[in-house]
């Protein structure tokens, strides 16, 4: 009993620890929408600083802590989010986890370049190398108590609990009972709303990226100690610990928290009771890894279409249209001179490292099918390169020749790869990757453990291949064969895309749930493209480890992947031939750069780290840059004509001007969507008091045009005016705070929030609150309740009611009856009516266009981007009405039905 | 499409021809070493090329990058002295391998084809991919005899011998045997062995159970159980196992088989439950462990076992070491670890054969001079090629912290190895 007591009590030191990383994972997921990779080193910076402060400096312990803690970690977290997150938020979620794979390795080289610097410059820091038992807060060494037989604890457990529960009580207080907790946890619901509602969601973000890394930065000041200073283990560390975000589905902290502590009394149980896998070797090793991915498939939700990123936008297609020569032209040349250069200029050293980077190539050329292709992120693609060198060098080992070695091991590592996507295809997005991340460890720590497979620390010899009269041993005659072999990876891809199976596969990535319907079966299309990019990097890796001549088991580790693929997404991912361009460039700039620009080792990592900065302006890498932002520039320009258009064709003018001032104006407003443009000159007006009815079929721009009013949508020509003053460059937030609220389509609730805490969002002020439930006695009685459990009904009232109190200057309102039943409808009708008699100018959109005109004062029909009609209810007839429906609208001019 | 394949498969026909041509009308002489003929490559009248390659950067903050600066020492006093044979020797400094496996290959190209060294040394690092290709270009390299490598291959030279037992091969005694010192004697004392749980943890158990059990000693436990990736927080289900290991009772001695933070988390562990035997490893002789007083106090009474004359020892080849590394660090007094004593000894290594080989300096010259190769009495004891290329010289040393610093439990000294079963 004993026993099990002292489990759980240890268990919980590294539980709190994982407690500590694993909120500020979720803060920093639910502020950005990414999964921080780069969490852990955060951790090992302040560790860093920490024991440069206070051992190297002599500064005393606590305040050193404090400071760190406080305010040197909330200062990185809030440069971070400045520079980096906030535009990564709006790229896809490849990029996104590169770019934290990018901070990943630079932040501690960034450490160790300043104390580097530090030290050159003649401060007092000592060598970060080689440093164990490190003191920590509390008194070095530790202070023992024993409490009783077999069951102790020391003054660093103590201090790691003591300071975690008062994170813990801080945290509740904030998230529970502070204004900045309450809109903290509605930006993590429905951040577009946050903004919608005045609230600035980017500065809310800030606040919880400082917050995150501030717990980063105590998870680093604690566990000192424990880890010292290896940025390896607190990385590790990190990834265990996300388990327990896992556990609160990235957006609950209290779920985080308890799951954090439990993890670690969970490990320690398994660790001490664990006698039953003595026969297999690194089982213990895993058991973090192993309960990280059971978490990953046991508690995530499945998704509506599995196993596919949520954003992804398409990239721009800059190729489009041109011909065979002048889109490959360039390559072919490129490849050409490339095997030319090997007998005729580059050294032996060059041939060497340009043949090394041409192997790697070929591993590089999977992650353009798994991820470029599948847009899904497999962290686990040096485990497929280790499992089939492995086997093949296994197999020669037993005199097989290569050929067959290498097809072998090309098969298992497409085994691997159907394994690892079985389980993992349910998943999505990041926890695919994360999931992926778990296998590929559990792979370093078990499979490749076993005795006879990877033959202890000599490995496999896999000699170069001689196939007739070509010789591989030479350097030279190693390259042009890479080449060759790049050139076929580069074309098969390149096929595969334009064929029928390849568009099946784009289909899926940009649309799951319509490649389903029109019969392409989602599971068998990620299953083969996982199964062919592990195939593909088994022989990439059978390949790279015969230009090494051998493989061990420990040459391409799980962290490797992750390296890899940070290198290949910088370059781009979406063209096998940047995944070429990415291996050359991987193995040359750093001999480059060693020989011309700099001798600091640490530089060079930063700076690598740093190319995820250029991720957030160019997602889809620098090979494409140039030209994607050619191909821009060049389709920017068709935008010009859109204006012609509405100079010759008059536009239909809305009712002359009643005597007050308009409260929102539209004037000649453009707006769409990446190049695709939906409003062609929309002007309108709302006045103080008076409802407009905007009409029109489907696709006309109804909801454009409100989310350019809201100023969710920037016009690319027009002008809006909120009372007569010029608002088109300003955001939602500030147009909100201007009071033009938009009720967006659906729902302007946020489900998680109880009703209180919807009410307290727009009315701090609790007299205004009991107003409203005195009121609608309908939310008075379950004030408690959170909104996504009230009806459709509810939740229109719940979103409107607040209004009443303080009335809007404009409210745009999109389809607020939507699926509402007609007794709902009239009453919310009823409400918005109330709200014009308060003064409030409101722009409704309704489909139900009978209902609408009952309360109406002026009508606009919009047709194909324009105002084809607008005028008051009373010169509206049915048959214009129905035309308008049928969008027919424009046939009116003719018949001269202006006013 | 059919256009594109075609022009692709007349591209790819064409180069795959040119390849072949080149490589059948060439043949390997592009790749053949210049060792064979003569000047030798990296040998001019004067001087003697060498280079190093060390991990000095790495993620895990473990860095081995003194063994630069013992490597040097080592030079600036061959070259203090005159040189070897009338040569000077032009130490290039260490590549920074990171303990990357692809830098570590790429280092080794570099040295040998862009810097056109004679010889590597040192070469300390936990990778060594570069090995195959240091052999295949016949590169005498010189290092730390704990990678396979070490092991067999005609060019490559550990500096205490090879470190890695092979099936058939022997296993060098000197931990055992120096333990006896300190436990007077092997009869009815027992011994619990810890290791990581990995390949090489498993490995190790194997290795030393066998060591420790035909030495007399009583194993009653022997396990690669302890997680390898991370440090634990927490000790007692490890402590609990070992402590009742010896029928219920505490063996007389524990053996970790693990590395600096690992032994700090168990002897520390070990220590709080009131054990009182001997807490023995092979990693923790580091003078920097002293400077904390968390360290000094968790590894306080530990008997560490090394390869080489402990820096305690009093003799004339430790004090010039000890000047050699000073004036190497530019006069200031440097805490001396065993990464110097690796680059020094590598180095040492290199120069005796260098030496024996005569002025006629080639690549088989120094072959012929290496082997049968001896010398005896060094810092790492009796040297001996080419057994050196098969097993470890198989000398020990014991030193105990006690009180802040080290002494020596169990003096320097060369024990007989026993077959490998």
């Amino acid at each position: 009993m004993s026993d099990l007591l002292a489990f759980v009590l240890s268990g919980l030191v590294s539980g709190a620890l994982y407690a500590l990383l694993a909120t500020g994972l979720v803060l920093s997921y639910s502020a950005s929408g990414l999964f921080n990779f780069a969490h852990g080193a955060t951790a090992y910076l302040c560790a860093l600083a920490f024991y440069e402060l206070h051992s190297g400096l002599g500064w005393p312990a606590v305040p050193t802590a404090l400071l760190l803690v406080c305010v040197v970690s909330p200062l990185l977290g809030w440069g971070l989010d400045r520079l980096m997150f906030r535009k990564l938020a709006r790229v896809g979620e490849t990029a996104q986890i590169v770019a934290t794979i990018g901070l990943l390795v630079a932040l501690p080289a960034l450490g160790l370049w300043i104390v580097e610097l530090l030290d050159d410059a003649g401060v007092p820091v000592k060598p970060a190398e080689n440093q164990f038992g490190l003191p920590g807060i509390g008194p070095s060494p530790a202070k023992n108590w024993q409490l009783m037989d077999g069951v102790g604890i020391d003054s660093d457990q103590l201090i790691t609990w003591v300071a975690t529960a008062a994170v813990a009580l801080g945290l509740w207080i904030l998230m529970r009972h502070t204004t900045l907790g309450l809109r903290l946890r509605a930006a993590v619901d429905n951040r577009s709303l946050v903004e919608l509602r005045g609230m600035s969601a980017d500065r809310l973000s800030t606040v919880a990226w400082m917050l995150s890394s501030g717990l980063a930065g105590l998870a680093g000041v604690l566990a000192t100690p424990l880890l010292g200073l290896s940025a390896h283990d607190f990385t590790l560390f990190l990834f265990v610990s996300a388990t327990a975000a896992v556990l609160g589905r990235f957006a609950s902290v209290p779920l985080a928290f308890a799951g954090g502590l439990g993890l670690g009394v969970l490990q320690n149980l398994v660790a001490g009771y664990a006698s039953f896998a003595e026969g297999i070797t690194g089982f213990r090793t895993a058991v973090p890894f192993l309960i990280l991915f059971a978490g990953l498939l046991l508690l995530t939700r499945r998704q509506r279409t599995a196993g596919t990123a949520a954003v992804d936008a398409p990239p721009v297609d800059y190729l489009a249209g041109r011909s065979w020569m002048r889109t490959w032209g360039p390559w072919a040349a490129a490849a050409v001179l490339l095997a030319v250069a090997f007998y005729t200029v580059t050294t032996p050293f060059w041939s060497g490292i340009l043949a090394q980077g041409l192997a790697l190539s070929l591993v590089f050329v999977s992650f353009t099918v798994v991820t470029g292709l599948g847009a899904m992120v497999s962290l686990a693609q040096a485990t497929f390169v280790t499992g089939a060198a492995l086997v093949a060098g296994l197999l020669m080992s037993h005199g097989w020749p290569f050929i067959a070695a290498a097809l072998v091991g090309t098969c298992v590592a497409a085994l691997l790869g159907a394994l690892v996507a079985l389980p993992a295809l349910r998943l999505g997005g990041r926890t695919l990757a994360l999931a992926t991340l778990a296998l590929a460890f559990l792979a370093d720590q078990v499979l490749f453990q076993i005795g006879w497979l990877r033959n202890g620390d000599t490995g496999w010899e896999i000699p170069r291949p001689v196939l007739g009269p070509v010789d591989l041993s030479d350097d030279r005659a190693m390259g042009v064969a890479m080449v060759v072999l790049c050139a076929a990876a580069v074309a098969a891809l390149a096929a595969l895309r334009n064929s029928p199976s390849g568009r099946a596969m784009l289909a899926v990535r940009s649309a799951p749930a319509a490649a389903m319907a029109s019969g392409v079966s989602v599971v068998r299309t990620k299953l083969l493209l996982f199964t062919l990019s592990a195939g593909l990097a088994g022989f990439g890796g059978v390949m790279y480890a015969s230009y090494n001549t051998r493989i061990t088991a420990t040459d391409f580790t799980a962290m490797t992947g992750l390296i890899w693929l940070a290198v290949v997404v910088a370059a781009g991912v979406r063209r096998p031939q940047f995944a070429v361009v990415a291996g050359l460039v991987y193995a040359i700039v750093p001999h480059v750069v060693a020989d011309h620009v700099t001798s600091s080792v640490h530089l060079p990592v930063v700076l690598f780290g740093l190319a995820g900065l250029a991720l957030a302006n160019d997602p889809d890498g620098y090979c494409a840059a140039l030209s994607v932002r050619r191909h821009r520039r060049r389709s920017a320009k068709p935008a010009q004509p859109w204006a012609v258009p509405e100079a010759t064709v008059p536009a239909p003018r809305p009712a002359p001007a009643q005597g007050t001032p308009p409260v929102l104006e539209l004037r000649g407003l453009h707006a769409g969507y990446d190049g695709a443009p939906v409003l062609h000159g929309v002007d309108l007006t709302v006045r103080p008091g008076e409802i407009v009815a905007l009409l029109g079929p489907n696709g006309a721009g109804k909801s454009t045009t409100c989310r350019t009013a809201a100023g969710l949508l920037a016009p690319l020509a027009g002008q809006v005016y909120v009372a007569g003053r010029d608002a088109t460059r300003e955001g939602p937030v500030r147009r909100a705070r201007a009071g033009v609220l938009l009720a967006p389509e659906g729902r302007g609730i946020f489900p998680a929030l109880t009703i209180e805490e919807n009410l307290t969002l727009h009315l701090p002020d609790k007299h205004a609150r009991e107003a409203v439930y005195a009121r609608f006695a309908g939310l008075a009685a379950r004030r408690g309740v959170v909104a996504g459990a009230l009806s459709g009904g509810e939740q229109q009232l719940l979103a409107l009611a607040p209004l009443l109190q303080e009335p809007p200057r404009v409210l745009i309102a999109d389809e607020p009856s939507l699926g509402l039943a007609p007794r709902i409808v009239d009453e919310v009708f009823g409400l918005l009516t109330e709200l014009r008699d308060a003064g409030t100018g409101l722009l409704l959109v309704e489909e139900k266009a009978t209902e609408i005109l009952g309360v109406a004062d002026t009508v606009a029909y919009l047709d194909r981007g324009r105002v084809a009609w607008c005028g008051p209810r009373a010169d509206v007839r049915a048959d214009r009405l129905t035309e308008a429906y049928l969008g027919l609208a424009a046939t009116d001019e003719e018949e001269g039905v202006r006013p | 499409m059919s256009r594109s394949i075609r022009a692709i498969t007349a591209t790819v026909a064409a180069l795959l021809l040119a390849t072949a041509c080149n490589s059948a009308a060439t043949g390997n002489s592009g790749n053949s070493p210049d060792g064979k003929g003569s000047p030798a490559r990296g040998v001019t009248d004067k001087a003697i090329k060498v280079g190093g390659i060390v991990s000095m950067t790495t993620a895990s903050g473990y860095s081995k990058k003194d063994t630069d600066l013992g490597a040097k020492a080592r030079f600036d006093r061959a070259n203090a002295e005159g040189g070897i044979n009338g040569r000077k020797i032009d130490y290039l400094g260490a590549e920074d391998d990171g303990q990357d496996p692809a830098r570590n290959l790429a280092a080794a190209r570099k040295l040998v084809q862009q810097d056109k060294v004679f010889a590597i040394a040192p070469m300390s690092s936990v990778t060594f991919s570069g090995a195959d290709f240091l052999q295949k270009q016949q590169v005498p390299t010189f290092g730390w005899g704990t990678i396979p490598s070490f092991c067999g291959p005609s060019y490559m030279y550990g500096m205490t011998g090879c470190l890695v037992p092979m099936p058939g091969g022997t296993i060098s005694q000197q931990w055992p045997e120096g333990l006896k010192q300190v436990t007077h004697g092997s009869r009815g004392k027992t011994v619990a062995i810890l290791a990581n749980d990995n390949d090489a943890g498993t490995f190790a158990i194997r290795t030393y159970k066998q060591s420790f059990a035909s030495a007399g000693y009583k194993v009653t436990f022997a396990k690669s159980s302890v997680p390898a990736t991370s440090v634990p927080s927490d000790w007692s289900a490890y402590t609990k196992e070992i402590l009742r290991s010896n029928g219920g009772k505490a063996p007389d001695i524990v053996v970790s088989v693990m590395q600096t933070p690992y032994n700090i988390g168990l002897f520390t562990a070990v220590k709080r439950t009131g054990y009182k035997g001997v807490l023995t490893d092979p990693t923790d002789y580091d003078p920097g462990l002293l400077a904390k007083s968390a360290t000094k106090e968790a590894l306080d009474g530990v008997h560490v076992l090394l390869t080489f004359a402990p820096f305690e020892t009093k003799s004339a080849d430790m004090d010039r070491f000890k000047a050699d590394i000073k004036k190497a660090s530019g006069g200031k007094d440097v805490p001396l670890n065993m990464h110097m004593m690796t680059g020094y000894m590598s180095a040492d290594l290199f120069l005796a054969i260098a030496k024996k080989a005569g002025r006629d300096l080639t690549v088989a010259s120094f072959q012929k001079a290496a082997d049968g190769f001896s010398d005896t009495g060094t810092m790492v004891g009796d040297r001996s090629l080419p057994g050196g290329q098969k097993q470890a010289f198989g000398c020990g040393a014991l030193v105990q912290l006690r009180n802040g610093a080290y002494h020596v439990s169990s003096p320097f000294k060369c024990y007989e190895p026993i077959p490998f079963k």
